[in-house]
């Protein structure tokens, strides 16, 4: 226990850190389940996202690049999911599952076509700026801010934009409204499908990003399953965050607190086994126990004409 | 010199495959009326005012609103004609505050922000200017039925509606708060809006409506005559067609032995009492009729004597002998359920007459041998009962989703009776089916409690409860809270029990 209390900063730090992508990727989810869209396909939306990051980086050399191909690689997947599930009114379990099969496929086969491996891309140019100046002079504050990317401060822009275009906006508002009862809104003469599409579109844009981060911010490689269920976690994160992005942050640190725990108790003389297994405890728990009285949006998987 | 009617409807038609829902019909509505348009289910109505709303497009005719020619193709377009809908399922948002569901698609902005201040303000404004007594800044599911209805109501007022369709705006309510409802429909008159009232319900018609005009299997059979003149088996013979028997009954003449005896039921869920301390019994040859405003219990008590749901306690005697097990033992030991909602517990929809007339009694040796389905002593059976309970189809191998609801409820009505229950737990048994298979319904409850048979009646129609009952009882708030013989009370008075504003026992006021 020493060992956390000692380290108790670099902790805070490296959970805030690890749990950047999952806010970004959850407040995604967000979008999309009060547009009344399940977002199961988090996962194949971060995935293409950490893919076409690497892709952007790797064909331009720019990073800045690299985030826009990936944050569109994630969108392209979440236009298939809205044409399947809102165009089409498939299943939206389906849907979000068949793409995250074709994700893992897709990725590996490209990585094959365009560099002739398939486990793992050439390295590219990754996100080198961290967070320096004044900045980490703060007491407590700051030593904890002076680990963090630039991304940190897109992450806080995104909770804040989002809560404020969700709950405060016209288009929030009819956003939230379709996703509680598509009937209702059409019969209002609101365009529910177009809102529908901007829901899950959005949530591709934020879960790509996500995944972005992951391949340009954390390493600066795209390796096969790279994102290795974090797009589930994200998922859980968003249900036990109420589909709020002001609740989603503190049940993302909670996860990358476990996450950060694990790493650091391995020193502490419990078996590895066991402490590796925390994240995955605290997310049966919430699973199991949080999420039992969240009330999703009364619309999600209806259209507006059934 | 003729006022500018304020809708005109001219040779509207609408084909759905295999049937005409809206054959050549002209409807006028004047400006400032209460226009009743009325017709059985099925009879075009909804088809008609969806049309004038936007939902659904015509095959030919024309629509003139406040005299010019205008082009609906969806609700948007309508609304911005000044038409304004109120659905018979309220199209609201329940987690939503009045102001937001009404200001929804209109809402006032300050920059690229909602202003929630001027929202508030302005539906506060309008709820007070017609007395609605309702928080603009309340959450819609916080409100009881009859003030939903109003927000659904300012919806249409705030997006300026002149003309008002009101989709059977009573079929939820209670006595009491119809009445509210038509001193708030005189008051939107008085403000010169004109309003279209949608029902089948003849007295309301008469009691509210300026005009009627009445539908009759897609056409006009009655345009636009004064509610005034009208009395009610007139209009039941525009809209059936034929005469019908609206009022008669007749009540039980030998009453036997307790045939079902509940008491002591007491049913939790989620640590919330549902059911508490319900005691209620049913003798040989009558009925027992429970009214009620809907989620009193009456789901879990028709749970409860039907063997669905396992109470917290109960002592439950069928004939003086103690009834437990599950669905099937209640089925075998006589006793029948008519459920309440027939597309969820009623039917298999997807499956055909003859499988859903057998449902639940297939193992019995007359259908099913060493474990196989005698398929020719089913069909004959199936056959057999189409024809008895008069199940409007070419064939029982017919899907039972291709039957009309009236239809549908017939099958449900054919497996039960058939059985020959002692105890016949009838739930709604009537909901959303027209005045010809109600009569058929009727008719055939009466017939079973002639021969001796007990039946609980649990439904929200007071009409239905006060018409069929031979004793008729109130549950509210999981109680059984007052009883009485039949054709005592009058609706005013079971109204009062209903929402709990009057006690057994008290004197009544009026």
């Amino acid at each position: 226990m020493e060992v956390v209390i000692q380290n108790i900063i670099p902790i805070l730090a490296t959970a805030i850190y690890m749990s950047t992508p999952l806010i970004i990727a959850a407040i995604g989810g967000a979008f999309s389940v009060r547009s009344g869209v399940m977002a199961l396909g988090l996962e194949s939306m971060m995935m293409m996202g950490a893919f076409g990051a690497v892709v952007g980086a790797y064909f331009t050399g720019s990073v800045v690049l690299g985030f826009l191909v990936g944050t569109l690689g994630g969108m392209l997947f979440g236009f298939f999911h809205a044409v399947l599930s809102v165009t089409y009114k498939v299943n939206q379990v389906i849907s979000g599952i068949g793409l995250n099969l074709l994700a893992l496929a897709a990725t590996t086969l490209s990585m094959q076509l365009v560099w002739g491996n398939r486990g793992m891309s050439p390295l590219v140019n990754s996100l080198t700026t961290n967070i320096g100046g004044f900045i980490t002079q703060i007491p407590v504050i700051g030593p904890i801010l002076a680990g963090q990317s630039i991304n940190f401060f897109v992450m806080v822009l995104v909770v804040i934009v989002s809560w404020t275009v969700l709950f405060r906006t016209r288009y929030g508002l009819r956003l939230r409204m379709v996703g509680e009862n598509p009937k209702a809104a059409n019969s209002i003469g609101l365009r529910v499908h177009a809102l529908k599409y901007s829901g899950v579109l959005i949530c591709g844009a934020l879960a790509g990003y996500g995944g972005a981060w992951l391949s340009l911010d954390q390493l600066n490689v795209f390796v096969r399953d790279m994102t290795a269920g974090r797009g589930f976690i994200a998922v859980a994160i968003n249900i036990l965050g109420r589909y709020n992005p002001s609740w989603i942050v503190p049940c993302a640190l909670l996860f990358g607190f476990a996450d950060v725990m694990q790493i650091y108790l391995q020193n502490a003389g419990i078996p590895s086994q066991l402490i590796q297994m925390l994240p995955f405890v605290v997310t049966l728990f919430v699973l199991a126990f949080g999420v039992r009285h969240i009330r999703a949006p009364a619309g999600v998987g209806l259209h507006e004409d059934s | 010199m003729t006022p500018i009617n304020a809708v005109e409807m001219r040779g509207m038609v609408k084909d759905y495959p295999l049937v005409r829902a809206v054959d050549n019909v002209d409807f006028t509505v004047e400006q400032g009326e209460i226009h009743s348009l009325l017709g059985e289910n099925g009879a075009g109505k909804s088809t008609l005012m969806n049309i004038l709303y936007g939902m659904t497009r015509p095959d030919s005719g024309e629509i003139y609103l406040a005299g010019q020619p205008v082009q609906i193709r969806r609700p948007a377009d309508s609304i911005a004609l000044g038409v304004g809908m109120v659905h018979q399922h309220f199209m609201l948002t329940p987690v939503m505050t009045v102001t937001e569901n009404v200001i929804i698609g209109n809402e006032p902005t300050r920059g690229i922000f909602t202003d929630y201040k001027k929202a508030n303000a302005e539906v506060q404004e309008l709820i007070d200017k017609y007395g609605f007594h309702i928080s603009a800044k309340a959450t819609v599911e916080s409100l009881s039925v009859g003030q939903q209805q109003r927000v659904e109501i300012l919806k249409a007022l705030y997006r300026k509606a002149n003309v008002l369709i009101l989709d059977e705006p009573t079929a939820v309510l209670t006595p009491q708060e119809v009445k509210e409802l038509f001193v708030v429909m005189r008051e939107l008159k008085a403000a010169g809006k004109s309003i279209i009232l949608i029902t089948h319900k003849l007295r309301e018609t008469i009691e509210v409506a300026d005009r009627v005009s009445v539908l009759r299997g897609g056409k006009m059979v009655t345009s636009g005559v004064f509610a005034k003149d009208c009395d009610a088996s007139q209009l039941a013979l525009m809209m059936v067609g034929r005469r019908v028997d609206l009022y008669s009954t007749r009540r039980s003449q030998v009453v036997g032995e307790t045939a079902l005896e509940v008491s002591n039921l007491n049913l939790s869920r989620r640590g919330v009492p549902i059911l508490k301390n319900l005691s209620l019994h049913v003798k040989k040859g009558e009925i027992f009729g429970i009214a009620g405003i809907e989620g009193n219990g009456q789901t879990e008590l028709i749970e409860v004597l039907t063997g669905l749901t396992k109470p917290d306690s109960v002592t439950l005697k069928k004939d003086g002998e103690p009834l437990t097990g599950k669905p099937a033992d209640f089925l075998s030991n006589g006793v029948g359920h008519i459920p309440e909602d027939r597309l969820t517990r009623g039917l298999v929809v997807p499956m055909s007459i003859e499988d859903n007339v057998i449902l639940g009694y297939h193992k019995r040796p007359a259908f099913s041998r060493r474990g196989l389905r005698r398929t020719k002593a089913i069909r004959t059976y199936a056959a057999d009962k189409v024809k008895e309970f008069d199940v409007r189809t070419p064939n029982a191998k017919n899907l039972c989703s291709s039957l009309s609801g009236g239809n549908q409820q017939k099958v449900v009505i054919a497996r039960v009776f058939s059985q020959n229950p002692d105890v016949l737990i009838a739930a709604q048994p009537t909901r959303g089916v027209d005045v010809s298979a109600q009569e058929f319904i009727y008719s055939k409850l009466l017939d079973l409690r002639d021969m001796g048979k007990a039946i609980i009646l649990i439904s929200a129609d007071l009409d239905e409860v006060r018409r069929l009952s031979d004793r008729v009882s109130v549950i509210y708030d999981g109680q059984i809270v007052a009883e009485s013989k039949a054709d005592v009370w009058d609706e005013m008075e079971i109204g009062l029990y209903m929402t709990g504003s009057k006690q057994a026992g008290e004197e009544t006021s009026e």
